[in-house]
């Protein structure tokens, strides 16, 4: 039963080369909102079939999970197209719920955490939809120019990729934190990779926010989103904030 | 072995031709304005625009929405709009079935971006399918006419590097920049660097490649190692070598130079007008020219390629060539990829194929990418096709087109496209043109029965402007304009400075020297002077700056507060604390022999002195005049020995004679050094008859040369404002970029002599002795005007002073209460004295961006009488240059004019229209993110290229632009055949004429006629008082 379960979490908390069926899975969900729900759900059940499983997970998967989340951190950075993108990094946080898991105790810490770091992905998803509408395609460089195109969508998609990088405030930088200040003295080459790895997000995070904001604007002028919508989805990330400031308490 | 001699020279005058299109960059010293495309000006000004954009990467037009903006609120004459636009579909003749004019003129006002895409994909069949619904099928692309089409487009006209990045997205172009600006910054360098690049006199090329790294070396070594003539290291040489490796041709090396030198255009102007400044003091010490530069960029350029393409791409001309001929398809998607016209739906496609080089699967995936982006930019070019017809309500029509009338819309409104600016920016100074016409007056005024209270002549500023009819408007002054030297070219040497500054426009170069002197003596700098230099050697060291952040760190504190929270009580305060400049006199009467001679023996007194005091210790009382002139006389070689001297220090013969020698090398006393300074000596000042001619030429050429008042005031005008590198922008112009107290100073003191008075009554100017010229200076932040050499004046003038400042104090706060709702609009300006307090604090506030706006909105340049434009308000839009015809029958003084003001007026001109049309490229975008670069420029960031143009704080308003781009509209009053035999004289003025540079309005008041210089003939209408856009209109309608 706890192989089992072990089994299920390394797909839905995905460890190469399970990772590769979410990638495939969500490559060919081709509606946005499939998407943003594969990006909310998918780690959850990892995360249930890890309690179910009862126990700690044993280091080796903790050191697979991590060696798998430098490998998609580091595909990641030459990535250009906004989907798989946002798909390879949400693998790379995921992986990292392995050794979140060893630091914590809580079951539902873990199941908020996963949540935590899937709400900025399901909001590039939603972005990536955006911009596919508007330009056909979400492709860094050949989409760029969002500042002056769609400046409200530009504002958004820094914001959420800083969030998804966790930058300072989100609950993406907590966790993080909280895992290598953990794990540090259990495994101090984990926590290494695991900087290292947060160090590729933050590489990757400003090459993809480079090719789709800045650039010169297209000629023709873009249908921004809408106010209120801009305005629901800023809700979201200073309510991701504030969850981040509160799970601070929490893991501290 | 060397390279011949006359390969060098062909290489070096390769590139002096190629750096003809790049504009010069003076130092911010002294802010030259400048057009940036001067270097285009044989060219007519669409074309010059056109081919600019290309090279500079550029816009030479605003954005049509902002056209659209200026028409909605009455800044574009419509009519002329409409006639710009029938005039282009005249010129095409397009055959359509309906009006191409109605549908243009649609286009133009109702669109806010063009009907047509600037990549062209789209072709009338593929356009003609999607708007009737129907299936395309793109026909397959001959894999030899796509071979020719990427030779074409991505081989040839390029550096190879940047056809490299465009393929393979290497950016070896950005890196290639930074390491050029580097060296660049660390060769040019004017004192800002504490520790330099060592060995600069040897020049660029040279230091350079003793501190490039490994890899440039190794580089040169590869090259001369393979070359036939291996030694020579010369820049020549080195860029002939390159450019042979690279394979680029030789018949193509100028076009491959101007686009290197266009990449960093800023450096290249500084270089290029560095290397023509032959007095420039960096350049004679640490030379460096466009060669140099050339050489560097051409080494670094290799050493990058081959360090990226490690053999996996070609690099040279001739490889490129043939893989392009070997598989046309990768390179045509590659080029696609990396361009930012890609079809975005298919980008991760080819990047996929790209990465798997299967020739196949590339020309697999080149066969549909090609035919859905076709198939793609048709559906696109068809919807904004209808969207076009609908707004015309030919929606119909539009599908009733045939393919091959489709191809013929469709190339018409490519071509609209291009053409299009221009339309805009005829039609734009066409309502300009009516407006100025509309308020000019044609009417001769009647003679006064008696002389104004003061005369004052103001530089022709565009500032000058509102202060001259405020004054006006207060009593009774008359005013007239003239260029800000006053007509006098000086190179002033100012008091405590050891270097020349040119006070005249930099077309001119000075003879005369004008030396700046007080009778207050030497004195020693104040104690804050001395702490504050100590300040900056201590944050300028390598290791004080830690110490000083602790231990002083709060005074800079103190100072920051100061100045953000009080500028003005808190500089205010700082000014007590330095001493004020003594009062000076000017020296320029020019030295006769006697003088002169006189001079140089003081001098050799004063350093024999020193000499002695120095080598011997010996204290001022004992070294006696009989032991000066001993000395001088001995090391003259006219006498041997020194008898007084040797037992005053106490000294044998051999000692004597010893130091008789250091006086000679050393101290230069000696005959040849005595000549030279008698020659230089001899530019001082100006002769009696030069004096009188300078201000015969002035006062004739303002037609100035009767009824003198008791006061005339020559009005210089200069700028303070606090931490702005840009300051000098806002300074004269005509003055080289320096304020204009200094010549308005020197014409005074010649008009007031005697005896040049008598000598200009001889020339039937006869300026009664009670008239008094004072010069002053006009400060165009804060409007306010200061007197200056009022202890010249005579004790019968003194008590008319207090209502002349009454006079000149009301004028400054009326112009300060116009003049600043525009800089400050949502500030509450109630009455004048609150203006004029709030200008003084943008003078002051070192947190300030904009302390004025300086020229821009600058349109027209008026040469005629004061009469013609007194009546009509201008909003400081003007260069206002008085002159009557009437004492100008030989055209010399109107040639001058257009000579110097003119030219300098439309370099303004231009320099504030391409800095607005495109702030990035042609102007120096944001002044928040510049820093100083080397203490004669400006950088954006850490490291670019030096900006060159205006700060968009200058041209631009919230992002729109402040300042309207339009070329300058210039008026001459004089009869027709008058003023165009004076144009057609001065060449450079004929050209920019012929060329649209400039648009040129005659009125000629004895004929009652108007004409208009426009599209290469001369349109004439009769005058009609009050009716100026009526007689506009007909002028641009025929």
């Amino acid at each position: 039963m706890e192989a089992l379960s072990y089994l299920v979490a390394a797909v839905f908390l995905p460890l190469f080369p399970a990772s590769m069926l979410f990638n495939r899975v969500f490559a060919r969900a081709g509606d946005t909102r499939l998407r943003m729900a594969l990006l909310l759900v998918w780690p959850q059940v990892g995360v249930f079939a890890l309690a179910l499983g009862g126990s700690q997970p044993p280091a080796w998967l903790i050191g697979w999970g991590v060696l798998t989340a430098a490998l998609y951190a580091f595909r990641a950075l030459v990535l250009r197209e906004l989907n798989m993108w946002t798909a390879h990094m949400a693998v790379s946080a995921w992986a990292l719920l392995w050794p979140i898991a060893l630091a914590s105790e809580d079951g539902n810490a873990l199941a908020l955490q996963g949540l935590a770091l899937s709400v900025p992905f399901a909001l590039l998803a939603w972005q990536a939809g955006r911009i596919e509408a508007v330009f056909g395609a979400a492709y860094a460089g050949a989409s760029g120019g969002l500042a002056h195109a769609m400046p409200r969508l530009a504002t958004l998609m820094t914001v959420t990729v800083l969030a998804a990088v966790g930058t300072p405030l989100f609950p993406g930088f907590f966790a993080l934190l909280a895992t290598i200040t953990r794990t540090a003295p259990l495994v101090p080459v984990a926590a290494i990779v695991i900087l290292v790895v947060w160090m590729l997000w933050a590489w990757a995070g400003a090459r993809i926010t480079r090719g789709f904001v800045v650039g010169p604007p297209c000629e023709e002028s873009r249908t921004d989103i809408s106010g209120t919508v801009a305005l629901l989805a800023g809700l979201v990330l200073v309510a991701l904030g504030v969850a981040g400031v509160g799970l601070s308490g929490y893991l501290v | 072995m060397s390279p011949p001699i006359g390969q060098k020279l062909r290489v070096r005058a390769m590139i002096y031709v190629a750096g003809e299109p790049v504009p010069f960059f003076w130092p911010m010293r002294a802010f030259i304005h400048h057009n940036p495309l001067h270097g285009l000006e044989q060219l007519p000004f669409d074309k010059a625009v056109a081919k600019g954009e290309r090279l500079f990467h550029a816009r030479g037009f605003l954005p049509r929405t902002v056209y659209q903006r200026y028409l909605a609120d009455g800044q574009v004459d419509r009519a002329a709009l409409e006639a710009g636009i029938r005039r282009f579909v005249a010129i095409h003749s397009p055959q359509l079935p309906f009006d191409l004019g109605d549908w243009l003129v649609t286009e133009m006002t109702r669109r806010d971006c063009s009907v047509v895409e600037d990549d062209g994909v789209a072709e009338g069949d593929a356009v003609h399918a999607a708007l009737h619904g129907e299936v395309w099928q793109a026909g397959r692309m001959d894999a030899d006419d796509l071979t020719h089409r990427l030779q074409h487009e991505i081989v040839l006209g390029r550096p190879i590097y940047e056809v490299i990045d465009s393929l393979y997205g290497t950016d070896i172009g950005t890196e290639l920049d930074e390491r050029v600006i580097r060296a660049c910054l660390d060769f040019f360098d004017e004192g800002q660097s504490i520790w330099t690049m060592p060995e600069r006199e040897r020049g660029f090329f040279g230091a350079w490649l003793d501190v490039a790294g490994q890899d440039v070396r190794r580089t040169l070594d590869t090259l001369l190692r393979n070359a036939a003539n291996g030694v020579d290291h010369s820049p020549e040489n080195v860029i002939a070598l390159v450019l042979e490796s690279l394979d680029v041709p030789e018949d193509g090396w100028v076009s491959y130079f101007t686009q290197e030198l266009a990449r960093l255009h800023g450096w290249a102007g500084f270089i290029r007008w560095r290397s023509n400044a032959s007095n420039y003091y960096w350049e004679q010490r640490y030379p460096g020219d466009l060669v140099d530069y050339m050489a560097v960029r051409m080494l670094l350029a290799l050493t990058l390629l081959r360090k990226r393409a490690k053999g996996r791409m070609p690099i040279t001309l001739g490889a490129l060539s043939e893989a392009v001929n070997a598989d046309p398809f990768e390179f045509y998607l590659r080029q696609e990829f990396r361009s930012r016209h890609v079809f975005s739906e298919m980008a991760h496609t080819l990047e996929d194929a790209l990465l798997r080089g299967d020739r196949t699967h590339i020309a697999k995936v080149f066969v549909d990418y090609h035919e859905r982006k076709q198939r793609h930019a048709a559906q696109r070019q068809a919807e904004r096709l209808r969207s076009l017809a609908a707004a015309m309500q030919q929606s119909e029509a539009l599908k009733a087109l045939s393919v091959a009338e489709l191809n013929t819309l469709l190339d018409g409104l490519r071509t609209f496209r291009a053409e299009e600016g221009m339309i805009w920016l005829r039609a734009m100074e066409a309502k300009a043109m009516g407006s100025l016409l509309h308020g000019l007056n044609f009417e001769h005024a009647p003679p006064r029965d008696k002389r104004p209270f003061a005369k004052a002549a103001f530089c022709i500023d565009t500032r000058s402007e509102r202060l001259r009819r405020s004054l006006e408007s207060i009593g009774d002054y008359e005013t007239y304009g003239i260029a800000g030297f006053f007509g006098v070219p000086v190179s002033f040497m100012e008091l405590g400075k050891g270097s020349e500054n040119h006070l005249c426009p930099v077309l001119l170069t000075p003879k005369n020297l004008v030396i700046e002197m007080t009778t207050t003596g030497a004195q020693d700098a104040a104690a804050l002077s001395a702490l504050e230099k100590a300040m900056h050697e201590l944050k300028e060291s390598v290791l004080t700056p830690f110490v000083t952040v602790e231990a002083i760190g709060l005074l800079f504190g103190f100072d920051m507060f100061g100045k953000t929270l009080l500028p003005t009580s808190y500089n205010r305060w700082r000014e007590r604390l330095h001493e004020e400049k003594p009062p000076t006199h000017l020296v320029q009467d020019k030295l006769s022999r006697d003088q002169a001679d006189s001079i140089v023996r003081a001098v050799q007194r004063a350093v024999i002195v020193k000499a002695v005091e120095q080598d011997f210790g010996l204290e001022p009382e004992r070294i006696t005049d009989d032991i000066v002139r001993e000395l001088r006389e001995a090391a003259l070689g006219h006498q041997s020995g020194c008898p007084a001297f040797a037992a005053a220090a106490g000294i044998d013969g051999a000692q004597v004679e010893r130091f008789i020698g250091r006086l000679r090398g050393a101290y230069r006393i000696n005959q040849a050094f005595a000549q030279l300074q008698l020659e230089r000596l001899g530019r001082i000042g100006f002769s009696l008859d030069e004096q009188t001619r300078f201000v015969t030429q002035a006062l004739q050429s303002i037609g100035l040369t009767d009824n003198f008042s008791r006061f005339i005031l020559l009005v210089g005008h200069g700028s303070r404002s606090e931490n702005n590198p840009y300051e000098s922008a806002l300074d004269c112009g005509a003055c080289g970029g320096s304020h204009g107290l200094v010549s308005a100073r020197v014409l005074a003191q010649m008009a007031n002599k005697p005896e040049v008075r008598r000598r200009l009554r001889s020339k039937g100017i006869d300026i009664p002795d009670d008239a008094w010229f004072v010069p002053a200076l006009h400060n165009t932040t804060t409007d306010e005007v200061q007197l200056h050499d009022l202890a010249l004046l005579p004790p019968s003038h003194l008590i008319y002073l207090d209502r002349l400042r009454n006079g000149l104090g009301a004028a400054s706060r009326l112009c300060a209460q116009e003049r600043l709702p525009s800089l400050e609009p949502h500030a509450r300006i109630t009455d004048a004295a609150t203006a004029i307090r709030n200008a003084r604090r943008n003078s002051m506030d070192w947190s300030q961006v904009r302390p004025e706006w300086g020229l821009s909105r600058n349109a027209y340049f008026i040469i005629g009488r004061r009469a013609l434009t007194q009546a009509t308000v201008l909003d400081g839009r003007a260069f206002l240059h008085s002159y009557d015809y009437r004492v100008d029958r030989k055209r010399r003084l109107l040639e001058n004019i257009l000579t110097g003001p003119l030219v300098v007026g439309q370099w303004i001109n231009m320099e504030h229209y391409f800095s607005t049309v495109d702030n990035e490229r042609f102007g120096s975008g944001s002044k928040v993110y510049h820093n100083v670069a080397g203490r004669f420029g400006v950088m954006t960031g850490n490291l670019s290229d030096l900006r060159t143009g205006l700060p968009a704080q200058t041209v631009l308003d919230g992002g729109r632009p402040y300042h309207q781009p339009m070329r300058l509209i210039t008026v001459i009053e004089a009869p027709f055949e008058h003023a165009i035999k004076a144009v057609e004289g001065v060449v450079a003025v004929k050209r920019l004429v012929r060329n649209g540079w400039i648009r040129l309005l005659i009125v000629d008041p004895e004929a009652s006629t108007v004409c208009l210089y426009d599209d290469g003939e001369w349109r004439r209408r009769t005058l009609v008082p009050d009716d100026g856009e009526s007689i506009f209109q007909e002028l641009c309608s025929t």
